[in-house]
């Protein structure tokens, strides 16, 4: 686009690159480095952007002495769970709104899309004691099912834009071969669909594996945990400051979610900006 | 990738033939309607009776010292606007809101008019930037906290190192920094979503008209002018909607760093909420005032929904 070989363009070029990289990249840096520095290293006033020493005490002790295995398997389980019922709940909705026309449709369809902008912690005051009511309050079923508020406006449009762009004529072609339409669905269309049916999985994983506002009003209960607040309740209090630990315990968290988004950035990417959504 | 920005202007895609023949219209109906359906109930149980108890509850007393809610009408409003705390956490929310949209903005836009730019290492950049919207909200407020921190934190050690600051300052601590803190992560999270908005933009920029005008003499800060802003301007609009949108409902990155504190001065709309509902417990005022914040979601979900079906 730009034409970089006046030397003005090259410098203001490197110079945004060099700014917005630093913005971006340095906490991440900062993060990894942190977490690899000896605590006479970690707390000094003037700090050291090269660490002299690297030491993996910090990864040691989160094995050793904290909850974090814990944590990680409660999120695992919570997301995995609740990414899941998403998924398919979004499968066969996004597919219904895209090929099929009955009355109402458009309005659910708006309303629906529309939910991804209601304010989560307004709608955790009344789930708060809906779950109360049926027991669900501090259970691992009673997250799972709140989850699926962040993601399923989000994965209902994703599908349902890719599935629009599912030629009628495949589909047919197999309904004049006399197959049924579930039949259709199961065996043709969703075998074509599995990059964005594997990209909205993983952006409803990621909903429930980054929040921290539901699990930490919904779960009161140590052993049932998720990460996020049980990283804050370990290392963001008063009295602890073992920050080499919570940049440790940040990278080891992040890690999966970040190499997962890195190997399916494409279809992810496709996927969000068309649904030109959060 | 061509038209993905055209993508969310078309809700009507053509309706499928088959959707229309005769007899096999009614059956395709139930066909449709059935699988919708366990979408329709887990969104009717999990998003809109809750949503719709909410906004009952603001009408009534509830909170634990009262056995049964009683209803009093427009009480809890009438507390709630005249109530000063809410009219500076409104205030606050703004300048979150505001100063996060704009930043992101700028440095996403910037960051993908450099990303649509072929160099080395560009593909590996691109990856990479995807980072800071990926973290866990958590990990971002750690190492921001970290960062900022009053001892030990980087920007201390570097503002000394510089002879900027004689003291380390405790910058989470003072109203201004812990607000300027909490906008800085939020941007820090918000450029790889907006910069794959602006970059999907730019994809679909028109090359050989940028060609043209180049033999024509326009310079880059012309081309830029020019060309691909009034480009750009569609996504610019659904970015900011999607910007203020996502920070209006922003809780967790505020919680994690700040609390809403120290004392109020990060104390947004969201935070506000919780706190009346999780620690004073007072549902009828809470739910209040998250009507309150979501009459400040309407005009953007308004316009962002008009794009959707519309178009632009």
């Amino acid at each position: 686009m730009f034409d970089l070989s006046s030397r003005t363009a090259k410098l203001v070029f490197g110079g945004t690159i060099l700014l917005i990289g630093f913005y971006l990249f340095f906490p991440i840096y900062w993060m990894i480095i942190s977490s690899l520095k000896a605590n006479e290293e970690l707390y000094q006033v003037l700090p050291t952007f090269f660490p002299r020493n690297l030491t993996l005490s910090h990864y040691w002790s989160l094995m050793t002495e904290s909850q974090l295995g814990l944590y990680l398997l409660n999120s695992l389980i919570t997301s995995g769970a609740s990414a899941t019922i998403n998924t398919i709940l979004a499968i066969y909705a996004g597919y219904s709104f895209a090929k099929y026309r009955y009355p109402g449709r458009q309005p659910i369809m708006l309303f629906m899309l529309s939910a991804q902008m209601f304010p989560f912690g307004l709608l955790l005051i009344s789930i708060y004691p809906v779950m109360t009511d049926f027991g669900l309050l501090d259970t691992r079923p009673g997250l799972i099912l709140s989850y699926i508020v962040f993601a399923l406006p989000v994965a209902v449009y994703m599908l349902y834009s890719y599935f629009s762009q599912v030629p009628d004529e495949l589909i047919d072609a197999a309904r004049a071969d006399g197959a049924s339409d579930f039949r259709i669905f199961h065996t043709i269309v969703i075998p074509i669909s599995i990059p964005p049916i594997v990209t909205v999985f993983l952006y409803s994983f990621m909903w429930s594996w980054n929040d921290l506002l539901y699990s930490m009003t919904l779960i009161v209960s140590e052993d049932k945990r998720t990460i996020g607040p049980g990283l804050l309740l370990t290392y963001l209090n008063e009295t602890n400051a073992d920050w080499g630990g919570a940049m440790a315990a940040s990278l080891v968290v992040s890690a999966p979610i970040v190499a997962a988004f890195m190997f399916l950035q494409r279809y992810f990417i496709q996927g969000v900006t068309a649904g030109a959504v959060k | 990738m061509t038209d993905v920005m055209q993508a969310p202007g078309r809700l009507d895609y053509p309706v499928s033939p088959h959707a229309r023949k005769g007899g096999l219209q009614a059956a395709q109906r139930r066909i449709g309607m059935l699988m919708l359906a366990p979408a329709a109930i887990a969104f009717s149980i999990i998003i809109l009776y809750p949503f719709v108890q909410a906004l009952g509850l603001s009408f009534f007393e509830d909170t634990l010292q009262t056995i049964e809610p009683t209803f009093i009408g427009l009480a809890n409003f009438k507390a709630i606007l005249t109530d000063p705390e809410t009219w500076q956490s409104f205030g606050i929310t703004v300048v979150y809101v505001g100063g996060a949209t704009i930043g992101t903005v700028v440095l996403g836009l910037g960051w993908a008019l450099i990303l649509n730019q072929p160099f080395r290492g560009r593909r590996v950049i691109r990856a990479l930037t995807i980072m800071p919207w990926v973290v866990p909200s958590t990990v971002s407020a750690f190492v921001w906290a970290w960062i900022f921190n009053s001892r030990f934190g980087v920007i201390n050690g570097v503002l000394l190192e510089l002879e900027l600051i004689d003291v380390p300052q405790a910058w989470l601590s003072t109203p201004e920094g812990a607000l300027a803190a909490v906008i800085l992560t939020r941007i820090w999270r918000s450029i790889p979503l907006f910069m794959a908005f602006f970059l999907a933009g730019l994809q679909n920029v028109d090359q050989e008209q940028i060609d043209a005008a180049r033999v024509d003499g326009a310079g880059n800060s012309a081309i830029l002018r020019d060309h691909l802003l009034p480009h750009l301007r569609p996504v610019l609009i659904v970015v900011v909607v999607l910007g203020v949108i996502g920070g209006l409902q922003d809780f967790d990155t505020i919680f994690a760093l700040t609390g809403g504190g120290p004392v109020r001065a990060t104390s947004v709309l969201s935070i506000s909420v919780y706190r009346k509902a999780f620690e004073q417990w007072d549902i009828g005022m809470a739910s209040a005032m998250g009507v309150l914040w979501v009459a400040t979601l309407l005009p953007p979900a308004y316009f962002y929904l008009r794009m959707l079906v519309k178009g632009r």
